[in-house]
């Protein structure tokens, strides 16, 4: 009879598990419960933005769940995981048996405790939901003033949107830095000043005490006495995983689900991934939760490939790194970015915003954080290789003093310390890596050339 | 069997013409800097060597993208970016531990090797046939042989000390 898998959850998580189950196993029985439709957060921002439809940021559709063999309840929830009985009980009653379960639920926003938080225009910025309320709310008006409660990673994807859309903006952070889990107090201080060259409204070491309805729109009241007028304002003060569908279950947690090198819980049967489990660390022996995409992709693929019976399947633990756009300015961080034991290698060119640092411990790079203009196509070269370098855990031996009179130079340090060579077989699942299934509008990639290159073969001598 | 770009070191005079033909056929621009490859130089050694997409088994720049915009070409075989699905995100430039995805600046979108269709202008311009575009299993075994000669000589050249390598 066929494996039973269900999995809970529409994310990268989710989508990449019932893809890879049905690359190992084409007779497994997959059904997938989310509350909303399969999409990307990711692209959340650029409908925000205006760049693209809603649809755009859509995963899946109905006749990608049917060509996959896939029983797809969207707008249900999931309440109660019950390992003791393999099954799961939805909100509406309905009672789900599996074979093996892959909880990918992802995370939620924090709901800070700030009178006036229910106000209407007061909301987060994390759903889909979400997206289409203020969307509806700043409908007809010119310029919206908008007052981000957060400058963290998410809450600036969010800011470099509805800069995009030219709207009045102001930024409200706790801490005394912009993007605190991410760029040092130097780049920070670079980025703060970059933003406030563009007009946007910085306000750090300072909290929300109150939002109260002022005559036109609402007031946000800080408290060190300033008051920001605001349209809508939106909450971005982090988040946390969802795990109330396991209170009671014995499902084993920490900050998230504990998970092994295969996502399995301390139930075998039952799997987690994506932003609220809590797995290897490429770098540490301590779990972690690296709540990214390429995160939870690759645990999707591990749950995947283990569900549908591949044992061998291992993870060989995450890797920190995130890219933002601050509305022009592009920002990078990798690794331990903030260790404060590691030996700093630094270029700050304030009058450009350029800051490159790289953070090593003995002749190993352990971190590394980039900011500088996002039309910079140099900004960004060869920043994968840095990956590369930390992904692969090289020491560079000589190569770092060499990178010392040379910071800009990862190219050569990279391929002189044989980084490359490491990468070129490797795989997550033993097998090369399939294209998804699902693209938008049904608009599959192909490779195409213009005209340049069609005049180009033209001319060549024989 | 699919046929890859493969590099032959040894011939590689460092010309740049690979650079020049990509940015053209892909941009319309002669841009070395807008060149989906890129020479690498190690002029105290006189040794010079391309690279570009190695056509990877992991694509960890398709699995990373978040709305499925790189795909695998049914002609090529090879990794591509759709510009029209792309958004932005750059996740993909960074996921890369190559460093062989990059940014077109004005579009803000992602751009990699797309072997030009299955014509790759870099082979077609390249003087010396350090390019060469053949059947293989696996792109890149040309790399290690390379960068371990790169290593002894371009640190005993600049008076380094030899790399863990």
């Amino acid at each position: 009879m066929a494996t039973h898998n269900l999995i809970i959850g529409g994310g990268p998580a989710a989508i990449n598990a019932l893809e890879t189950i049905r690359e190992f196993d084409a007779d497994a029985a997959i059904t997938l419960v989310c509350d909303e439709p399969a999409h990307s957060r990711m692209a959340l921002p650029y409908w925000l933005s205006g760049k693209i439809p809603a649809q755009h940021t859509h995963t899946a559709d109905d006749a990608y769940f049917k060509k996959l063999g896939v029983q797809a309840r969207i707008g249900e929830r999931v309440a109660k995981v019950d390992p003791a009985t393999n099954s799961v009980t939805l909100s509406g009653g309905d009672k789900l048996d599996f074979d093996n379960l892959l909880i990918a639920t992802g995370s939620a926003p924090m709901s800070p405790p700030i009178p006036g938080k229910d106000l209407p225009g007061v909301q987060p910025l994390w759903s889909l939901a979400d997206t289409q309320s203020v969307l509806e709310a700043t409908t007809g008006m010119e310029r919206p003033r908008v007052v981000l409660v957060g400058a963290g990673f998410i809450g600036f994807i969010v800011l470099n949107a509805m800069f995009k859309r030219q709207w009045d903006l102001a930024v409200v952070e706790r801490e005394s830095q912009v993007l605190p889990r991410m760029l040092d107090a130097t780049a920070a201080a670079g980025a703060e000043d970059y933003l406030t060259s563009l007009g946007v409204g910085i306000h750090t070491g300072t909290t929300v005490q109150a939002i109260k309805d002022g005559g036109s729109g609402k007031s946000v009241e800080l408290d060190n006495g300033t008051a920001l007028p605001a349209d809508i304002v939106i909450l971005a003060t982090g988040i946390r995983p969802n795990l109330d569908l396991i209170d009671g279950s014995g499902i084993e947690t920490d900050e998230g689900i504990l998970v092994n090198d295969r996502m399995q819980t301390n139930f075998p049967n039952i799997y987690a991934g994506g932003d609220m489990a809590q797995g290897p660390d490429l770098y540490a022996d301590k779990p972690a939760i690296h709540a990214i995409q390429t995160t939870a992709v690759d645990h999707g693929r591990v749950a995947g490939a283990n569900m549908a019976g591949r044992q061998d399947v291992r993870y060989p633990g995450s890797l920190l790194m995130n890219i933002a756009d601050v509305c022009g300015l592009q920002c990078a961080s990798f690794g331990y970015w903030d260790d404060p034991k590691a030996e700093p290698m630094v270029i700050n060119n304030t009058a450009q915003h350029i800051y490159r640092k790289l953070l090593w411990t003995e002749d190993q790079l352990t971190g590394a954080i980039f900011t500088g203009d996002a039309k910079d196509v140099g900004m960004l070269t060869d920043i994968g290789m840095v990956k590369g370098v930390l992904q692969t855990r090289t020491p560079l031996g000589g190569w770092k003093e060499f990178l010392r009179e040379n910071p800009y130079d990862i190219r050569r340090a990279y391929i002189g310390a044989g980084v490359a060579q490491k990468l070129v077989g490797t795989t997550l699942t033993g097998r090369p890596a399939r294209p998804r299934q699902f693209h938008f509008g049904g608009a599959k990639p192909v490779a195409s050339v213009g005209q340049a290159h069609v005049a180009f073969m033209g001319t060549k001598p024989d | 069997m699919v046929k890859m770009l493969n590099i032959v070191p040894e011939k590689c005079t460092g010309c740049m013409q690979c650079e020049l033909a990509c940015s053209w056929v892909q941009t319309g621009s002669f841009q070395p800097s807008r060149s989906l490859i890129r020479v690498n130089v190690f002029d105290e050694e006189a040794s010079y060597a391309p690279y570009t997409c190695l056509q990877c088994d992991e694509a960890w720049c398709m699995t990373a993208c978040p709305v499925n915009a790189i795909g695998i070409d049914d002609a090529t075989g090879c990794k591509v970016v759709s510009e029209s699905l792309c958004v932005g995100c750059h996740l993909c430039t960074i996921a890369c531990p190559f460093g062989t995805v990059f940014t077109t600046p004005h579009t803000d979108t992602a751009t990699k090797c797309n072997l030009c269709g299955g014509q790759p202008a870099c082979v077609t311009t390249c003087p010396t046939d350090a390019i060469v575009f053949t059947e293989s299993n696996q792109a890149g075994d040309w790399f290690g042989p390379w960068a371990q000669k790169v290593d002894t000589n371009h640190l005993s050249a600049i008076g380094g000390e030899q790399s863990a390598n």
